[in-house]
């Protein structure tokens, strides 16, 4: 007599396929309308945002919750694989954006405009849950909260593009490049030299605070991967990768569309602007990669589980989505990007706006995190 | 929260490509320079290079 043993595997993934399916197509589709008009480069941009979005939603790479673990409790792991993902990306940036013509640095005045702007960012953010990036990913992976964050992202960046000019008004100093004082190479070196000092003073702080500060092994993959693709977005782009500028045009096309006249609004008289107004949304880098981002992250969580099939969180919990989006995307444009363009694209081009942005930014997240009890979210 | 997701699915992929075949796309994409209209007198030369354009995200 033979006995069997009857095992059971683990469970398989369940395809979503309706949304899976869409998700691809999305993207193919997205992919042909570019390389139809002859722009091999924008369709690089297009599969590069929808490996970003795979990258960032299979790591759970977040900034917000990574700044708001090293505030409330000194970890500093989360924080270090940042460090890592601009370091990897400052490999390539710094010395190309210096030498090679046409390829351009994310830089900005440093001012009470980046100051505000990013301040206002990192409270944003804390209430969100979520920055330029997070949004787009967790709303591409199925957060209904986050689709209430990235709706009213665009309008305060829209709102956002109309303060500008007055901010900038207010003065500021002109953009201190490494590769302007030292040239390609010694800017790199002076760039990596301050993210590993920022990196040294983050460990040093969790070791006082008796936190960890070392990260989770998929975090540092996560870096390393995410890095690599905003150099491929750098080199296809010409410039750094960037995220809400996009929100920016496409609240500004919509409230052109619903009758709203922007010719009076200096912002859009400027050529980027103008241009980006004029064009068509895939015309614009950040939308091109932007819209590739929500549809990886949701080609990746339809591919694992059911899609969107949670219920909807309270109401408390909407309205804080709301509020960050909105802080978020005023913040944002007064403040000359996110995470992604000012912090992550700043400091990987050698710009100190980036170190500024990030430092005005950590302020706004430790009040940030001190109005989420109000909205029944966790300090922690 | 499928239903929609679906509908916003469709609804901006219809736009996105409606927006696309309405207006012009004459040239390769770039990253809009959204505050270089106010900053024009502030640039930053660096070494090696003519000059840079300031753009942001």
């Amino acid at each position: 007599m033979t006995t069997t043993t009857l095992s059971t595997s683990p469970a398989l993934p369940r395809l979503d396929w309706p949304f899976l399916i869409a998700a691809v197509l999305g993207t193919a589709a997205l992919v042909a309308l570019v390389t139809l008009d002859g722009h091999p480069a924008s369709a690089a941009l297009v599969v590069l945002g929808f490996a970003l979005g795979v990258a960032f939603l299979k790591a759970e790479f977040s900034f917000t919750a990574a700044w708001r673990r090293f505030l409330t409790k000194g970890e500093a792991g989360g924080l270090l694989a940042v460090l890592l993902l601009i370091a990897v990306a400052a490999l390539v940036i710094v010395p190309v954006a210096a030498l090679v013509p046409g390829f351009g640095g994310a830089i900005a005045p440093i001012g009470p405009s980046l100051v505000i702007g990013a301040f206002v960012f990192g409270v944003g953010m804390q209430l969100a849950n979520g920055c330029g990036s997070g949004t787009l990913y967790t709303a591409g992976g199925g957060s209904g909260r986050m689709l209430i964050a990235l709706a009213l992202f665009i309008v305060g960046s829209v709102i956002g593009s109309l303060h500008l000019p007055v901010f900038l008004a207010l003065g500021g100093v002109d953009p201190i490049l490494a590769s302007a004082y030292f040239g390609p190479w010694g800017g790199l070196a002076v760039t990596l030299a301050s993210i590993a000092a920022v990196a040294l003073v983050v460990a040093l702080i969790a070791q006082v605070r008796n936190a960890t500060f070392k990260p989770r092994p998929l975090i540092v993959i996560g870096a390393i991967v995410i890095g690599a693709l905003s150099i491929g977005v750098f080199l296809a782009g010409h410039h750094p990768w960037s995220v809400t500028f996009g929100f920016t045009v496409w609240g500004a096309k919509l409230a052109a569309l619903a009758g709203f006249d922007f010719s009076g609004a200096a912002f859009w008289q400027w050529p980027g602007p103008k241009r980006a107004l004029a064009e068509s949304t895939l015309s614009d880098t950040s939308s091109l990669t932007n819209l590739g981002m929500i549809l990886g992250a949701m080609a990746a969580a339809a591919a694992t589980k059911p899609f969107a099939h949670t219920p909807w969180p309270p109401a408390r919990s909407l309205i804080a989505a709301a509020i960050g989006g909105l802080l978020m995307g005023w913040g944002a444009r007064i403040g000359f990007g996110c995470n992604i363009g000012a912090f992550v694209g700043g400091v990987a081009s050698g710009s100190l706006h980036g170190w500024v942005w990030f430092a005005a930014a950590l302020g706004g997240c430790a009040i940030g995190i001190r109005l989420r009890p109000l909205f029944g979210l966790s300090r922690e | 929260m499928r239903l929609v997701y679906a509908l916003i699915l469709m609804a901006g992929l219809a736009a996105v490509v409606a927006d696309h075949l309405a207006s012009p796309s004459s040239a390769r994409a770039v990253s809009p320079e959204d505050f270089a209209g106010a900053c024009a007198l502030r640039r930053a030369v660096p070494v090696g290079a003519e000059e840079i354009t300031l753009s942001s995200s």
